[in-house]
């Protein structure tokens, strides 16, 4: 009996990997679904940030402004004027697009190195920005920015809209709570911005960008507007890395300007590098190593030997110890394979295609 | 002889200074409807800077191209596909981590439409595009006899079949003219015969205005109609391949190469 | 008129170490096209070594000096020739990013060793500081603007008429010809680094000097030597040299007098003056002032 030609094990495995991901909060506890909302929300982030610089090739290493500019207006529109959840978390986005957009021509005029230097400056002059400008960001002490409300109306009435986050809802016996909510709200526009980039992968813009990253020289050659694929992946970039911001922000519920630092902007490029740059997954699986060691591993001070927790002086304090960790990580992950934690899967899957030919070919 | 109003390409006194080298300098040469013309010369004759500046790569210190009715050197490089001007590169231009497929369809980009929202929610209109142009690279790359790697990236095939893929690509981009800088470079003579084999059916089965640079003389003594040498920079013979081969200039330009690797 | 010339030594004396810093980066590109991301650690590695070997071993200031230059140098060695020869091909890029993972691990290496609380960097000259007819001038200024031009002496002349130098210079124009002609350039490569390393080491202990403390934030400082290079060109030292200087004099009048003059601008709008300033410049000359744009192969 052979298997319909549908079925591959490439078609069964996101099946069963996208599954998985729909159950897995039934059977974690509190720690590891607010973990997991996290990482969720941060491969948004992450999302974007490898149309730019994984199929795109341009270093971005501002990502975190754009981030900081989605939360803001999510704060204002949800916090200030009780906009419905739906139309800030779009609203995000599209500001920071707009931002992307704006700053996109000139900074991509610049190439290769001078680019991510000019990038670390947007980051800068972003914190500056925040920081002063306190009406937007309640200044260093930080600003509440308010939990998700979803409705019918495009504002929310001060009795709140229908499906708060805030408090716990109940779907076909099931409860969730807050939580829970955040991290299938994430998980369903992180799937959304997956579905997007796989189809610009098997379409004319994605094979342009592609081009652009390749070879520019020949790219130009052949038609492909250089100027205007670049600024296309900036404002997609700028646009997922608001929505990411925003729905961060809403979830650690209060944020100070300095939170949207260059530290963040590395940990989203590093999160692309070791999921694998320029592939669909890569994304949320460099963002469960990024962004998911810090809490795991305060989480396991005590275990683990030599990191410092609480109690007993002495050992390395963790936030030390996970950017040794991934710093290491890192330059392992591009010289050994730079496509990351994807690359690794895809040698093991050719190493045992390869395993079973042999097997074959010698029981033939 | 050459009637005027059917040159594809026409240049004068083209002429390329980088500070105190002069690539070459005065160089005067057309090129007719449906003509296979060949540009060579020794190393470091200006062959391949000539190339770059017809391509639109460089621009010349002085001179003009004139292709078909326009002033070539007001155009820009993206504005090559629309004109009809497609080149390959003597060091491959290749897109290195795509696949065969996906750099000959970055060849139809200037005969597609759809961009980043169209293509990203995959609407009716990418889907049918892809369909229609995939179809047309796979036909593209068969003519080019190397279908079969498709789905390969570029960068693990062999030097042979990606020369192949580059000459489709070009193809894929539906041009009138073909630039082709030193197809058989690097090559086993095997894989000579069959790239030069290839260049002929292009020319002549497609019909294909072609200008080709390239250092082997015995490729080009098969397949050009007109040849202009270059040395140091100069045009020192321009005609047919026997005309040129005969010529006691180019001969001494080449110290006897010539006799030897067209015989 | 006094704290104009007060904040023009103090400006001089940062654009210095800046200028250090921004040396060690140009160094690194001209010799492997790369911008070492990891500049700042080795700075902060650097300026934390000299003080745990003066003030935790009690050795002679200079002795802790020396030593920490040796082991920076050779981390930047060791670096270079162990995981970069790896990287031969690869695009600029991942590079780059190997340079950002190394900064990373270095930044929680650093603390992780030596604690993270602010301390000393165990300078003999500490808060002293040299009174010219009313002007105020910390003796640390003076040393650090001291050492620097002599250092900047030195590399000039290392660049110019030494062999090395000469083989760092034909490296850096064309590797695959030096390497033709029997110049030996993973050497070149190492000691690139090397000096990079050391430049940095130099630059930390005078960053961290009195009016500032040893923090392990202070590589971020660092950071603000991008402006600098941008400034002054990736591939030119000279430009490095101006660069860092003028950036310097930037941040130190900025600081002075803007929180009067303009304080709409707001608060610590020194912090990021370079970073205007470097934009400004780059929408005019994409390649720096003194930069070159790289020859694009066909």
């Amino acid at each position: 009996m052979s298997l319909p030609a549908w079925l591959t094990l490439r078609r069964a495995t996101t099946v069963v990997v996208i599954a998985l991901l729909l159950v897995f909060p039934f059977l974690v506890d509190e720690f590891w679904l607010n973990t997991a909302a996290f990482i969720v929300i941060y491969a948004i982030g992450a999302l974007g940030l490898n149309v730019l610089t994984g199929l795109t090739g341009q270093v971005s290493l501002g990502h975190a402004f754009f981030l900081g500019v989605g939360a803001y207006t999510a704060a204002v529109l949800g916090g200030q004027y009780h906009v419905m959840a739906l139309w800030w978390i779009l609203a995000a986005g599209i500001v920071a697009a707009i931002c992307g957009a704006i700053i996109g021509p000139t900074a991509l005029r610049l190439r290769g190195l001078y680019l991510a230097v000019v990038t670390i400056g947007i980051v800068f002059i972003g914190q500056h920005l925040f920081d002063n400008l306190k009406w937007l960001s309640g200044g260093p002490p930080g600003r509440a920015i308010p939990a998700p409300q979803f409705g019918l109306a495009f504002t929310c009435p001060s009795s709140g809209c229908a499906l708060d986050f805030d408090q716990q809802q109940t779907f076909l016996g099931l409860t969730f709570d807050k939580n829970g909510l955040f991290y299938y709200l994430g998980l369903v526009i992180l799937v959304l911005g997956m579905l997007f980039v796989r189809n610009l992968l098997r379409t004319r813009p994605g094979r342009a960008l592609q081009a652009v990253r390749e070879r520019e020289l020949a790219a130009s050659l052949m038609g492909v507007d250089l100027a205007r694929w670049k600024v296309s992946a900036f404002v997609i970039s700028s646009f997922l890395a608001g929505i990411s911001g925003a729905l961060l922000a809403s979830l650690v519920s209060f944020i100070q300007p300095d939170f949207w630092s260059l530290v963040l902007s590395i940990q989203f490029v590093a999160a692309v590098i070791v999921g694998g740059v320029g592939t669909i997954w890569g994304p949320l699986l460099g963002s469960v190593v990024i962004f998911g060691l810090e809490p795991v591993m305060q989480r396991y001070a005590q275990s683990l030997p030599l990191l410092a927790h609480g109690g007993s002086g002495g050992g390395v304090a963790v936030s030390d110890a996970t950017h040794i960790f991934y710093g290491i990580a890192i330059v392992v992950f591009l010289v050994v394979e730079p496509l990351g934690v994807i690359g690794l899967a895809r040698r093991a899957g050719r190493l045992l295609h390869r395993r079973r030919a042999a097997a074959t070919a010698a029981a033939a | 002889m050459s009637d005027a109003a059917s040159n594809v390409l026409e240049a004068k006194g083209l002429t390329l200074v980088f500070g105190a080298v002069t690539a070459f300098s005065d160089v005067d040469f057309h090129v007719g409807e449906g003509e296979l013309f060949a540009v060579i010369g020794p190393n470091g004759a200006g062959k391949t800077s000539l190339f770059n500046v017809i391509s639109r790569v460089y621009r010349p210190t002085r001179g003009s191209i004139r292709y078909r009715d326009e002033d070539l050197l007001r155009r820009r490089r993206s504005d090559m596909p629309g004109l009809g001007i497609a080149r390959t590169f003597q060091n491959l231009g290749l897109f290195h981590n795509m696949t065969v497929l996906d750099n000959v369809l970055v060849g139809r980009h200037h005969l597609m439409r759809s961009g980043s929202l169209l293509g990203g929610i995959y609407a009716g209109y990418a889907r049918r595009e892809e369909r229609e142009h995939r179809r047309a690279a796979m036909d593209v790359l068969g003519f080019a006899g190397v279908e079969e790697w498709a789905g390969y990236p570029v960068q693990v095939l062999p030097y042979g079949i990606q020369k192949r893929v580059e000459l489709a690509r070009a193809l894929a981009m539906e041009p009138r003219v073909l630039l082709l800088d030193e197809p058989v470079a690097g090559m086993s003579s095997a894989e000579r015969g069959e790239i030069t084999q290839l260049v002929r059916r292009i020319h002549q089965e497609r019909g294909m205005t072609i200008v080709l640079v390239e250092h082997d003389m015995g490729m080009v003594m098969q397949v050009a109609q007109r040849v202009m040498v270059l040395d140091f920079g100069r045009v020192i013979g321009v005609g047919t391949p026997a005309e040129v081969q005969r010529d006691p200039q180019v001969i001494r330009a080449y110290l006897g190469e010539a006799l030897e690797d067209a015989s | 008129m006094t704290t104009f010339f007060q904040l023009f030594v103090a400006g001089l004396a940062l654009g210095c170490i800046y200028a250090l810093v921004a040396l060690g980066f140009t160094i690194i590109y001209r010799a492997s096209q790369v911008i070492n991301f990891a500049q700042g650690s080795f700075l902060l590695l650097g300026a934390y070594l000299v003080s745990w070997f003066s003030l935790d071993r009690s050795y002679p200031f200079v002795v802790a000096a020396l030593l920490a230059l040796g082991i920076t140098v050779v981390v930047g060695v060791v670096f270079q020739t162990v995981v970069l020869r790896f990287t031969v091909g690869q695009p600029v890029f991942t590079v780059v990013m190997i340079t950002i993972g190394l900064n990373i691990a270095l930044e929680g290496t650093v603390p992780a060793l030596f604690g993270s609380s602010t301390r000393s960097i165990g300078d003999p000259w500490g808060s002293s500081a040299v009174h010219l007819g009313g002007v105020v001038i910390n003796w640390d200024s003076v040393w650090t603007i001291g050492v620097t031009l002599l250092i900047l002496v030195l590399f000039f002349a290392f660049n110019r008429f030494s062999r090395y130098g000469l083989a760092m210079r034909a490296t850096a124009m064309d590797e695959e010809a030096a390497m033709a002609v029997g110049v030996p350039t993973r050497r070149v490569h190492a000691l690139a680094w090397g000096l990079a390393g050391a430049v940095a080491t130099v630059g930390g202990f005078f960053l961290a000097g009195f009016p500032n403390s040893l923090s392990p934030g202070i590589d971020v400082i660092a950071l603000r030597a991008f402006p600098a290079i941008i400034l002054g060109g990736l591939d030119s030292p000279l430009g490095a040299v101006v660069g860092g200087v003028t950036i310097g004099l930037v941040e130190e009048l900025t600081a002075g007098y803007q929180p009067n003059d303009a304080p709409w601008l707001g608060a610590n709008f020194y912090s990021v003056a370079p970073y205007i300033l470097m934009i400004l410049v780059l929408l005019v000359r994409p390649y720096g002032l003194f930069g070159h744009r790289p020859a694009e192969r066909a």
